[in-house]
């Protein structure tokens, strides 16, 4: 255990060192990871300006929605960058390194590599949204709820987490998966932050039960908000996150332990 | 000047994009996603009325599809010098008996035109088929449409020739890439129409270049404008691309004289 914990550390510091080998531009990068994520943000609320509302929802319920999308994406990519970009990885022969070596393949995957700019940016917008918002949407904060909020963000860095999992796994059948986890992760994400309540049936199926960034933000907004548009959806689906995370995470696991059987390198 | 060799590299970049099928049909796909989805929020902000300030749901659903469709054929090579920077080959590229500036033209039409035919042609008949789209105003607002829209392009070309042209100082310039197209994507009218910015914001964007992109090509589409309107705000846009130009233009001499080839 020590040992591991050691190895952790050193991964985590030549980490560190190759990303801040050029400062300014270390500096730049969080600031562009940060702008780039706001971009959505600056967009509802200009619109907002106009608007007042969505569907009952007001700019700070709104800003609310988006802090739990950004405060898990930037938790999760400190564990996750290496099943990220597990793609390029294995395209490039590197992971066959990771066999040589006597430890876990996934302890090496998660640790060895962590973006930390993404990490910062994400996870800086996500507090600076929930600061701003937190103390307007008429939550009144106790014991219970601080809890719930715990669990149900371990809930959503576990949603994602197993996505990436699961969409890493795949590389091992197809070499090339980018195109479609930029349909099913990153296209769907520019929306989730929006109430699902607005959207077609079909996309709320999707955004429910195949990719289910609902159950990341919506509905454990909708515990602490309480909004009309909750009454579309049964009532456990509120509590339902921390349990979502978990299965998905295990079957997502699963699949990995099976598929990696399978690996063939892709030669060089 | 001998057109031929660029024409040759325009056809390269053309026929280069329709090797990779499975991902060209994915950003389709995408793209139509995003369409729906915005007409979707704008359905819910709309909340039933048939029309704020004058500007109806037809109008919006068009302007999107348009500035989308029109994101997706302007789509100049950020990278194209920044990658021949940091790779060394930018050596070799100077060596060239051709135009470094035309190639990189070149290289952006043929995939404009790839663009334009096969991601832009099929996001606008799946729109027209499904969400449905207002006609062009007349036939001559079509042809001037098309006209500001080229010019739409020069403007989004000029702006990424002048940031391309940074790589020379700062080599890595990801960072300074994605900050312009937060810009470019927020002010230029892709994600929210400019028509519902707030006043102050209006005026601001008055003075710079990304509201000629494709609000202005848009809004003659739309017939919103005199034939006078027309003739300033293309003007305008002519005037942002010698501008931009001539900025990136002394940074490429200047850069020039600086370049540091690291390793090859």
């Amino acid at each position: 255990m020590k040992d591991v914990l050691h190895l952790i550390g050193m991964y985590t510091k030549t980490t560190a060192k190759s990303w801040f080998q050029y400062r300014v531009d270390a500096v730049l990068k969080s600031l562009a990871v940060f702008l780039r994520e706001a971009t959505g943000i600056i967009v509802i609320w200009f619109t907002l300006l106009k608007f007042d509302d969505l569907n009952g929802w007001n700019i700070y319920e709104m800003l609310f929605l988006f802090s739990l999308l950004f405060l898990t994406y930037g938790i999760m990519i400190i564990f996750f960058t290496g099943l990220r970009d597990f793609g390029s990885t294995v395209r490039s022969g590197n992971f066959d390194r990771f066999i040589l070596r006597p430890r876990g393949l996934l302890f090496q995957i998660i640790f060895v590599n962590s973006d930390w700019f993404a990490a910062l940016g994400h996870g800086g917008l996500g507090i600076t949204l929930f600061l701003i918002s937190a103390g307007k949407v008429g939550i009144r904060w106790n014991m219970y709820n601080a809890v719930y909020y715990i669990f149900t963000v371990a809930g959503g860095v576990l949603i994602q987490g197993a996505v990436f999992l699961f969409l890493a796994t795949l590389n091992i059948y197809l070499l090339q998966t980018n195109s479609l986890k930029g349909l099913i992760y990153w296209n769907m994400r520019k929306f989730a932050g929006y109430p699902i309540s607005i959207f077609h049936k079909a996309i709320q199926f999707f955004m429910i039960y195949v990719m289910p960034f609902a159950f990341v933000n919506y509905f454990p907004a909708q515990y602490l908000l309480r909004k009309d548009d909750m009454s579309d959806y049964p009532e456990i689906f509120m509590y339902l996150t921390p349990a979502v995370g978990i299965v998905m995470y295990l079957i997502a696991y699963l699949f990995w332990r099976f598929s990696i059987r399978f690996y063939k390198s892709s030669g060089n | 000047m001998r057109l031929s060799p660029y024409i040759a590299y325009a056809k390269k970049c053309f026929l280069g994009r329709s090797a990779y099928r499975f991902d060209h049909i994915m950003d389709i796909i995408s793209t139509c996603m995003q369409f729906f989805i915005f007409c979707e929020i704008y359905k819910a902000l709309y909340g039933g009325s048939s029309e704020i300030d004058g500007i109806t749901m037809p109008m919006i659903t068009t302007n999107f599809v348009l500035a989308m469709g029109l994101n997706a054929v302007f789509y100049p090579d950020d990278y194209f010098l920044p990658n021949k920077i940091w790779d060394g080959s930018i050596a070799t590229e100077l060596l060239r008996p051709i135009s470094f500036k035309g190639r990189m033209i070149a290289e952006n039409l043929g995939n404009a035109l790839f663009s334009l035919i096969f991601h832009f042609l099929p996001v606008l008949i799946i729109a027209v088929l499904t969400v449905g789209v207002s006609a062009p105003a007349s036939a001559v607002m079509f042809l001037l449409f098309l006209l500001s829209a080229a010019l739409g392009f020069g403007v989004l070309w000029a702006i990424s020739f002048a940031v391309q042209m940074t790589a020379f100082w700062l080599i890595n310039i990801w960072s300074l890439i994605t900050i312009k197209n937060v810009f470019v994507n927020v002010l230029s009218g892709s994600m929210i129409p400019l028509w519902f910015m707030p006043e102050w914001m209006r005026g601001v964007l008055d003075f710079t270049p990304f509201s000629s992109i494709y609000f202005t090509p848009v809004q003659i589409y739309l017939g919103q404008l005199s034939y006078g309107e027309i003739a300033l705000k293309c003007a305008v846009q002519l005037v942002w691309i010698a501008v931009i130009y001539l900025v990136g233009d002394i940074l490429w001499k200047k850069g020039q004289q600086k370049l540091v080839v690291q390793g090859g």
